[in-house]
């Protein structure tokens, strides 16, 4: 089964580098580059009193975290299937030695490793255009990174679901909008236990709690209930391992029958 | 010789709609071909043999094993889906090795099969440019590509002529011949009679979900021959050669269409009238612009078959 899910990873990896969807999603990926490009110069200019660090932390959660993992998860995750069908490639496919869960498996982890490329290549360059000056010391450089590691959870996760529903639903587009755009977004402002039904809580709980009461756009975590990160860590884990789980099962037992 | 392919019972429906109904069927080595009309049962057949859909009743094998999700049987199996479907960001070497590295060729493995069977498919020359640039002829011949290359024992075509010109369908079918003389079992679909009897002479008529018939192409061809055949000739010398052919007794109709300058025959003696036709066209100077069968489809053969 593991050699199965390398074939299907290599597969697709490279099937994945060359379309078009790739090239788009990295554009705009690029804007938050573009975006940290103007603010630099607007700080050196003396327009912008607060500090780079300040800023990416704003950028990262509203363009990283609630717009681009969800986007980047959304159209890749439910794609996994409907791609084969809209497409009717489906046979290829099926019709191949393969395991069908390790078709699931070998896309996902192709298209995590795509999307993780373009998204963290993003973070970085934002991060050091926002930051890198004779300020800057190596601890700066980890933080990135970990914010990095936190976004690709996210991103294992979001994936792992939106998968989920690609193989289960006809249409799970729009129900993968309402999830990403609507419950996840809401959800936050419950307080209690409840904003825990969301992954962006979690993901939320992992990043630095200073923004919470500094940022223009720190009313985002007005109601936020940190889980700890040990235990933010695991459930996002599991998240992705089960949603996974659950959709290689639907795939192998499932038929799909293209509209022709 | 014992059945490589085996169905007992196979039934499938598609919510109202009957797929394929009881269908028994064994099948040896060699070319067997699945005749009938368009939503006939040929590519559902073809689906549950080839593990895309299951049954509702009843059960199919390769080898003895069941095929939904059989990695064993896939590695034996090649198939020729009826979409033109593709990944149309690659080329056609790119599609090739990248389903032959699903087979776990290695590398190098993968790039040698995928030459060869561009070589035998006749698409060397256009190895490296995309997909969506090639012609339908190109596109069918490439689809063949991928059921070929990793060498399977057992072949399964559905419509492999559909959109190809003459030559392309006649290296096609050279290609089939060649997999036949390897002690091949391959299964082609195809709802154009004479393509067919190009191929092969065992011949499984399929109508409506159902087998109607099986047999060699001799036994299907007395059962259709008693239906009449339309031919229709468009010539600037139609007049002339309705004279002539009138006096045929196997003619049993003609008529006109002289905006189009050409003429209808209607005969049930298909093979008798071609004959004719090819002598005259060498003996005399008529000068012949098209010959078709406006009822070639095989619908109005069935229907007539199955006494409608």
């Amino acid at each position: 089964m593991r050699n199965e899910i390398l074939r299907v990873f290599s597969f697709y990896f490279f099937l994945g580098k060359k379309s078009a969807r790739t090239k788009v999603f990295f554009m705009i990926s690029s804007a938050s580059a573009l975006l940290a490009l103007v603010i630099r110069v607007y700080h050196l200019a003396g327009n912008w009193t607060e500090t780079g660090q300040v800023i990416f932390q704003n950028i990262l959660m509203v363009f990283f975290l609630q717009f681009l993992i969800i986007i980047l998860a959304l159209f890749y995750g439910t794609s996994i299937v409907a791609e084969e069908l809209e497409g009717k490639t489906l046979p290829y496919l099926s019709s191949r030695p393969v395991a069908r869960a390790a078709i699931i498996i070998g896309k996902y982890l192709a298209y995590l490793s795509l999307t993780s490329a373009i998204m963290i290549s993003a973070v970085l360059v934002s991060y050091f255009i926002l930051n890198l000056d004779q300020d800057f010391r190596l601890a700066d450089f980890w933080t990135a990174i970990r914010y990095s590691l936190v976004l690709f959870l996210g991103l294992a996760a979001y994936l792992s679901f939106f998968t989920f529903l690609g193989t289960w639903l006809k249409r799970p587009i729009l129900v993968g909008l309402a999830f990403g755009f609507g419950w996840e977004s809401i959800i936050q402002y419950f307080p209690g236990t409840t904003q825990k039904l969301s992954i962006a809580h979690y993901l939320k709980s992992l990043l630095p709690q200073y923004i919470t009461s500094s940022g223009k756009l720190g009313f985002l975590f007005i109601r936020l209930e940190p889980t700890k990160s040990v235990v933010a860590v695991i459930t996002l884990v599991l998240i992705a391992v089960i949603f996974l789980g659950l959709a290689s099962l639907i795939f192998s037992y499932k038929e799909y029958l293209f509209e022709d | 010789m014992s059945a490589v392919i085996e169905a007992w019972n196979l039934s499938r429906w598609y919510g109202n709609v009957l797929g394929i109904s009881e269908v028994n069927l064994e099948i040896q080595p060699g070319i067997t071909a699945l005749l009938g009309p368009n939503g006939a049962g040929k590519s559902t057949f073809m689906k549950i043999i080839t593990g895309q859909l299951k049954p509702n009743l009843g059960e199919a094998r390769i080898f003895g094993e069941k095929v939904w999700n059989n990695r064993r049987i896939f590695r034996r199996l090649g198939f020729c889906p009826e979409v033109d479907a593709f990944y149309e960001e690659l080329s056609g070497f790119e599609f090739l090795s990248g389903l032959l590295s699903l087979y776990g060729f290695s590398p190098a493995e993968c790039r040698k099969r995928a030459e060869k069977a561009l070589e035998l498919v006749e698409l060397s020359d256009v190895k490296h440019r995309q997909v969506r640039s090639y012609s339908r002829g190109m596109r069918q011949r490439i689809k063949i590509a991928q059921a070929i290359a990793h060498d399977p024992e057992v072949l399964i075509l559905d419509e492999p002529l559909s959109g190809l010109d003459p030559l392309s369908k006649r290296r096609i079918i050279k290609l089939i011949k060649e997999f036949k003389a390897a002690g091949k079992t391959i299964v082609v679909s195809s709802h154009v009679l004479p393509e067919v009897e190009a191929m092969t002479s065992e011949i499984v008529l399929i109508h409506q979900g159902k087998i109607l018939a099986r047999g060699d192409i001799y036994f299907i061809r007395e059962l259709i021959d008693t239906h009449p055949h339309m031919i229709r000739i468009k010539s600037p010398h139609f007049r002339e050669l309705a004279k002539i052919l009138a006096t045929e007794d196997y003619v049993l109709n003609i008529s006109f269409e002289p905006p189009d300058q050409a003429v209808i025959f209607e005969t049930h003696h298909r093979d008798k009238f071609f004959n004719r036709l090819n002598d005259l066209i060498l003996e005399s100077s008529l000068t012949i612009d098209e010959i078709t069968s406006p009822d070639d489809n095989l619908q109005a053969v069935f229907d007539y078959l199955v006494g409608k």
